[in-house]
């Protein structure tokens, strides 16, 4: 499992997160577990059932109000009860100034506090969202990420079977290269987001040419950074005997890393224009989206046919 | 060449499920196939050709095959109908 100690995070996040240290640095030796955050109120009332220990522990104005409230000996016995949990660090917000007893039993028993300028509610977003990054599932798979309308769509397919000519295809129709060959997949609030496994730019490979950079082939326009993925095409030869999706009544999905994508297995012969096929994929995902399922709207009708046909006979008949 | 007459028994007639049934069924072979209803005969292995006809409950259908693997090709798809495509 992925782990973040506090000394990296303060180190690397200082200034995103407004961040300084109160305690000694000696403290801050433990590690981020969880990307989840928790205020720890509750346990310094004294309510330890369920105490969120292992997660980073914010001090807002309320608690800090709190614990000033306190006589010295209740601040001191409950604190003390509260560091004994395996904490990884107490973040205070809005600079705010602690109680000395506080600090003094944290570099005790080495409990690094910290100290954001940020307010509470801010904090606690960016926090929440920077954490939630870190910790995402991540994977790597094999294929080309492309934005066409809006629509993230992954192309894969075995090797040689055409991924980079048709994004390459579809950029030269305007359409954008998010990533070719190696996508790296990222799991943010129930999305499966694709992005480039490196930062060297929007490179390509062409069988016979080599490497070309589609970002200054094509321009600026042409490539983008991260897309979420919408839906999958697998690409794949011609056979006979496959059966291949022919209404579009019903709908095949994949799971990637635990969430379901539509897919589409699109066979590819010599000759065909797969780039265009892909651009209808996308529009009819689109109307989809708005409401319109083409499939339903044609078979509705026939429906409606038949049966006026069938009564019109029967009634004729009788 | 072989042709055979038959008739729609299913009550819902030919929409979409049973139309993409017997175009899959009907690719599989090699011969030529096509459905004629009146005056209209379509390609029996184009999905839309076939749900153009719009064969309603009753009506009746002319299957006819041409080529290497008529005969099979015909006895499949009449037992489709006769299924009635596992409906009613």
């Amino acid at each position: 499992m992925k782990t973040i100690s506090v000394k990296d995070f303060f180190q690397n996040r200082k200034k995103e997160f407004s961040l300084s240290l109160i305690t000694q640095p000696e403290t801050m030796n433990k590690n981020i577990i969880s990307q989840y955050l928790n205020r720890p109120g509750l346990a310094f009332a004294g309510y330890f059932e369920r105490f969120a220990y292992q997660r980073i522990q914010i001090l807002g104005e309320t608690e800090i109000s709190y614990l000033q409230s306190l006589s010295d000996e209740d601040l001191f016995n409950i604190v003390k009860e509260v560091l004994v949990y395996d904490i990884p660090c107490f973040i205070v917000t809005k600079g705010l100034s602690i109680p000395q007893q506080v600090e003094f039993l944290a570099n005790e028993m080495n409990i690094a506090i910290l100290s954001s300028r940020l307010t509470t509610d801010k904090l606690y977003h960016s926090l929440r969202k920077y954490l939630g990054e870190y910790f995402a599932l991540t994977k790597t798979i094999h294929g080309t990420l492309v934005d066409v309308f809006g629509v993230g769509i992954l192309l894969t397919g075995k090797s040689g079977i055409g991924k980079s000519e048709c994004a390459l295809d579809l950029v030269e129709r305007g359409q954008r290269l998010i990533t070719d060959d190696a996508v790296k997949i990222i799991i943010q609030d129930e999305c499966v987001m694709g992005t480039s496994t490196n930062d060297y730019g929007h490179f390509m490979e062409v069988r016979g040419i080599g490497l070309i950079d589609v970002a200054k082939m094509f321009g600026i326009q042409a490539v983008r950074k991260q897309k979420r993925i919408d839906v999958q095409i697998e690409l794949m030869p011609w056979k006979d005997n496959m059966d291949y999706e022919r209404i579009g009544l019903s709908e095949n999905y994949v799971d990637v890393l635990g969430i379901k994508i539509p897919i589409i297995y699109l066979p590819v012969s010599p000759g065909k224009n797969v780039s265009v096929i892909i651009e209808v994929v996308a529009m009819n995902y689109i109307m989809k989206l708005y409401g319109y399922d083409a499939a339903k709207e044609y078979t509705k009708k026939l429906q409606q046919d038949l049966q006026k046909k069938a009564k019109f006979r029967n009634d004729s008949l009788e | 060449m072989i042709k055979k007459t038959i008739e729609i028994v299913n009550k819902l007639g030919m929409h979409a499920r049973p139309a993409t049934m017997i175009v899959k069924a009907a690719t599989k072979y090699r011969s030529d196939f096509r459905i004629r209803k009146e005056d209209m005969e379509i390609n029996g292995k184009s999905i839309m050709g076939v749900m153009t006809l719009a064969a309603e409950f009753g009506s009746e259908l002319d299957l006819i095959a041409d080529g290497p693997d008529e005969e099979y090709l015909i006895k499949e798809i009449v037992e489709l109908f006769a299924s009635k495509f596992g409906e009613d």
